[in-house]
Formats: structure tokens, sequence, C-alpha cells
């Protein structure tokens, strides 16, 4: 019995070790981003500006044609607000997330975290773990501001049962990110199909235009898409203040999706990487 | 064994090193040093065959490993060039299981260890060779390791470079560390390192100590310039004739350039054979070494597979 004690304590510790190595990553991978200061700052006006262009696109669209939550008919600028966040989430979130490992490998730093003795679950998530807290900030603080600067109308109380929905999205976006990220390492390309995905995934999860404006098939496939599922679930808080009942059950679609994206994710990532050290070409690019 | 599809990088390769010592991994390029190195170091899995680093094995227990092996890589690409090396360092300590403030700590110790601490707060990417290396030295000994794998460390390095380098292995040999020095230039094996093992095409051509390694060297040779007033045709079989044995005499290139190759006869000295041509009326204006005795030595064990003197 204390033997099993004494394993579990041992498994805890390895396990709070792991743990207490990601602050590490969070902070090299922000001094880097802060070197790179023209970059960060420019991310921000891209954002902005895309913002300013579908304001004046939205004083054309007719409201009618919008869907209402929660007896709210939303205008088109707080309909798009949340896809152009969350559009942009999934697109900066995937790239960054393949492209963490591809970047590592190309600089030739991914061999030297190797041989520290950090787990391979650790190196995967401390190479992602920066831009998985920072993308959701900035995503927040854009909703934010351009509520502020267009006078857009969101529910206060929305904002909790958002943030759940993002969070159950997460798993998925990294998922996709890891495969791919496992793809790159294996054919040293492959993040053209990244751009590709996330426009299909975009188009088709009503992120500009609402699903009904698609033929009724692809819309009612559409419907399943697990962007589709996040966003409805955030304009439903946000613009229809609809709270947890109404956000639950999309959750409860979306929350299997993203568990199988990340474990499939993992799975293709670690083949990859067994492949590339039985093979000894890890560090070539 | 370690197989690239069907090249077999590394075939049969036994290599033991004990405490304290240096051992030169020697061979030419695609001999199979990094490979050896990568398998060590746990970064490549053998096809087959088994290795133990202080009784571990590698791809049974990678994490425990890597708390005893050091490795200072061949080039320069593994720091984040955006960052300083004092964070660079911070970084690998914190992954190494340190807290921050140890980490720092380490990391301040080490870079004034191998000669950085006014640098430590400068981005990598403003480093030269020779400071990214001395960085890596101080990289590996974050860990205070008991093996440490040294992969072409001073190749791209100027000669005062090059030995600080080997200078602070020295000294980590001298904590105990078992050192395997990976390198094809052969003049650093001398007064360095304790024993040599050669690689050739994945196989182990040699392995001794550095005077037995010596012992297998050819004759010496030397380039020549050389002038007496005559004719160059005329010059060859007087010049054999005047070295009386100590050696043979080639011309070589430009016969205007007055160039000949003299190759010493076993046992017979390089002082010898110009006096003996000074005392037959040549003017010796020039000689310089054509290849080390230790280049002739490497050379020897990468010849092709049987043609190895005995």
């Amino acid at each position: 019995m204390s033997a099993v004690a004494a394993t579990e304590s041992s498994r805890f510790s390895v396990v709070a070790g792991e743990i207490a190595k990601l602050p590490a990553f969070i902070r090299r991978d922000f001094l880097v981003a802060w070197s790179y200061r023209a970059s960060f700052f420019s991310d921000w006006f891209g954002l902005l500006f895309g913002a300013l262009m579908f304001y004046f696109v939205g004083r054309m669209v007719d409201p009618s044609a919008l869907p209402s939550y929660g007896g709210t008919r939303a205008g088109y600028m707080e309909f798009v607000s949340i896809g152009v966040a969350l559009g942009a989430f999934i697109a900066l979130a995937l790239r960054r997330v393949a492209a963490a490992v591809r970047g590592e490998q190309l600089m030739g730093t991914l061999e030297s975290v190797l041989l520290t003795p950090t787990s391979p679950a650790t190196i995967q998530i401390g190479s992602v773990v920066y831009d998985l807290l920072y993308i959701p900030i900035r995503t927040g603080l854009f909703l934010l501001f351009i509520g502020i600067a267009f006078g857009l109308h969101f529910e206060v109380g929305g904002v909790l049962p958002a943030t759940l929905a993002l969070l159950v999205f997460i798993p998925f976006v990294w998922g996709l990110g890891v495969a791919s990220a496992g793809a790159t390492l294996t054919f040293r390309g492959g993040s053209a199909g990244i751009g590709a995905g996330v426009t299909l995934l975009t188009i088709g999860s009503g992120a500009f235009f609402p699903l009904q404006l698609l033929p009724s098939w692809i819309a009612t496939v559409a419907e399943y898409n697990p962007m589709t599922l996040a966003l409805e679930g955030m304009r439903r808080a946000i613009i229809g203040g609809e709270g947890w009942s109404a956000v639950a059950p999309k959750l409860m679609l979306l929350a299997p999706m993203s568990a199988a994206s990340l474990a499939g994710g993992i799975l293709v990532f670690r083949l990859a990487m067994r492949r590339e050290r039985r093979r000894g070409t890890l560090g070539m690019y | 064994m370690h197989r690239f599809e069907a090249k077999v990088a590394l075939d049969g390769v036994s290599l033991a090193v004990e405490a304290g010592e240096i051992r030169a991994l020697l061979g030419p390029n695609g001999a199979g040093k990094t490979t050896l190195l990568r398998i060590l170091a746990g970064l490549v899995f053998p096809t087959a065959g088994h290795i133990r680093i202080g009784g571990l094995d590698p791809s049974a227990n990678p994490l425990a490993l890597r708390r005893r092996v050091g490795l200072i890589p061949a080039g320069d690409r593994s720091f984040y060039l955006r960052l300083s090396g004092f964070e660079n360092l911070v970084f690998f300590g914190r992954l190494h299981g340190m807290r921050r403030k140890r980490a720092a700590a380490r990391a301040g110790e080490l870079l004034a260890r191998v000669g950085l601490a006014e640098a430590g707060h400068r981005r990598v990417n403003a480093y030269s060779h020779g400071m990214q290396k001395r960085l890596s030295v101080a990289r590996a000994l974050l860990i205070d390791p008991a093996v440490l794998l040294v992969d072409e460390a001073t190749h791209d390095l100027d000669p005062e470079g090059a030995r600080r380098v080997r200078t602070l292995v020295q000294e980590i040999a001298g904590t105990g560390a078992a050192v395997i020095w990976a390198t094809q230039r052969v003049e650093e094996v001398r007064g360095f390192v304790d024993g040599v093992t050669l690689l050739h095409e994945g196989r182990v051509r040699f392995a001794g100590s550095v005077a037995d390694f010596l012992a297998h060297s050819v004759p010496q040779r030397y380039l020549l310039r050389v002038r007496n007033g005559r004719v160059r045709r005329e010059l060859k079989p007087a010049l054999q004739q005047a070295l009386a044995g100590l050696g043979a005499i080639e011309a070589v290139g430009d016969p205007k350039a007055e160039s000949y190759l003299l190759a010493l006869a076993e046992g017979a000295v390089l002082g010898d054979a110009i006096a003996s041509l000074s005392r037959a009326d040549f003017k010796v204006i020039a000689c310089r070494e054509e290849r080390s005795e230790i280049e002739d030595a490497f050379l020897e064990f990468t010849k092709p597979s049987g043609e190895i003197s005995p």
C-alpha cells in the first residue's frame, strides 16, 4: 500500500515538475514575440482595419436577413464581429501551433530542447502555451475594443458562457494544429493545407454571413461544423444573452469533437516524432 | 548499428570511455561520428545493438540519461537567436528542472566561466561563432554532465577560439566527466586527448592511445624549393644522388617554380637531408611540411578497405 502511495507521490512530483516548466516556455515566446515589436503591433492594426471594413459592409446589409438570438435581432456588426474574432483566432492559433515545432526544427532548437529531461508532452504543450493564452486574450480585447468603438450591444452576462465555448473549442484547433505539425515534421512542408482548411471551416461556419444563405444541404452539414457550434454558442451568449442553457447543447456536441481532434492530433504528432528519431532525420530541414 | 534507409551508418561500433578521459572520435565526413553522438544523446534510436551510459540505456531511460549527458552540437543552429545568451541559458536551465532564481544564478556563473559575462545580455544573433560555441559549452555545463559529447566544436573557429573551447573541455574532463570529442581536425589529437577511436564508413578502424595511432604514420613529406643554377631536368637525378639514401625526391608543378617533394626514408630526419643537399651545392630556399604525420595516420586508416598497412 505504501509502495503504491510512494509511486503516486513520485508520479505527482514528476507531473508538477513538468508543469513548472511551462512558464519558461511562456517567457521565451513572449520575449521572442516582443523582439518583433513591429509585427506585434501590425497584427493589431490589421485586425482593427478589418473591423472597420466590416462596419461599412454592414451598412449595406439588410438586418432582416440576419438571425435573431434570444429574441434580439443582431446588427451585422455585432453578428460579424464574433465571426471575425473567432476566424482570426482559428487562423492564428492553427498557423502558430502548426508552425511552432517546425520553427524549432528550422532554428535547430528542437534537438536542444529534446536534450533536456523534458517529456514530449510538455514540449508539445510548451511550444504553444503562449499562443493559447495570448490568442484568447487578444480575441477578448478585440471584442471589447470594437464593442466600445462601434457602440455594439453585447450582453455582459454572456461573457462567461462565451468564454467557456471558446475554451471548449481550443482543443479542436489545437488538435488540428498538432496533426499539421506532425505532417510538417514528416513532409517538411505541408502548412499550405492549413490555409485551405481554415478558409473551408470559416466559410462553412457562418462567421461572416448567415448559414441560411448557403444551399440547404450544405447549411445542414455546416451546422455540425465545430466552428459553427462555437460561434453559435458565443453569439447566443453575447448577443442574445441566452445564458448557460442555450450554450450547453452546443458545447455537448463540440466537446467530443474537440477531444477527438486533440487525441488524433497528438497521436499523429507522436508517430511523426518517433519516425523522425528512428530515421535520424529530426534535425534535418 | 544504425541504418539510414538502405545505408548502414554505423556497424559493430564499440566504444568505452572512462570518467575523466577525453577520447577523440576521428573520421572523415560521413564516417558516422555525428550519428554515433546523436545515438548516445538519445536523439536517434539505433536500429540494433545496445548502449549503456553510466549503466543507463538511452532508449529505456531517456529522461534519466538527459540529466547526465551534455552535448555540444556542431554548427550554430541550437539557440534562440532573438534571446540573449543569459535568457537562453535560463530557459534551458529551467527545462533541466531548476527554479528561475537558481537557473538565473547558474546562467550568470557559467557565462562568467566561459568568458561571456559581458556579452551575456546581448542577443545571440550578435554573437560570433566562437562566442556561440562557448555558450554551447556553458549550456552543456548547466547539469555538470557525467558524459560530455562534443561534435566538431572547433571546425569553424579561429585558432584562439578553438584553443579556448579545448581548454574549457579539458577543465570539464578534469572534474571527472567522460568526454567524447568528435572531430576531423586530426592535429587536435596530440596533447589534448587521451585516446583515439577512428571511424570510417561506420566501422571502427582504430581504437587506442595517441602514441599507438601515431605509430601508424607513414614517412614524412616536405615541399622544397631548391636552386643551384642548372636547368631543371638535370636537377632531379642530381638531387636524388645528393640525398644519399635519406629520401626520395620528385619534381612538382611548374618547372620554373623549382619545387620538389621530398619523402624522407624511414628513420631519416629533415635536417640531415637538407645538410646533405647543401653540401652538394644546392640552395634550399623554402621548405614546408606537406602534411602532418597525424594526417598521414588518419589517411592510412581511412583508405578503402583492405589497403591498411600492417
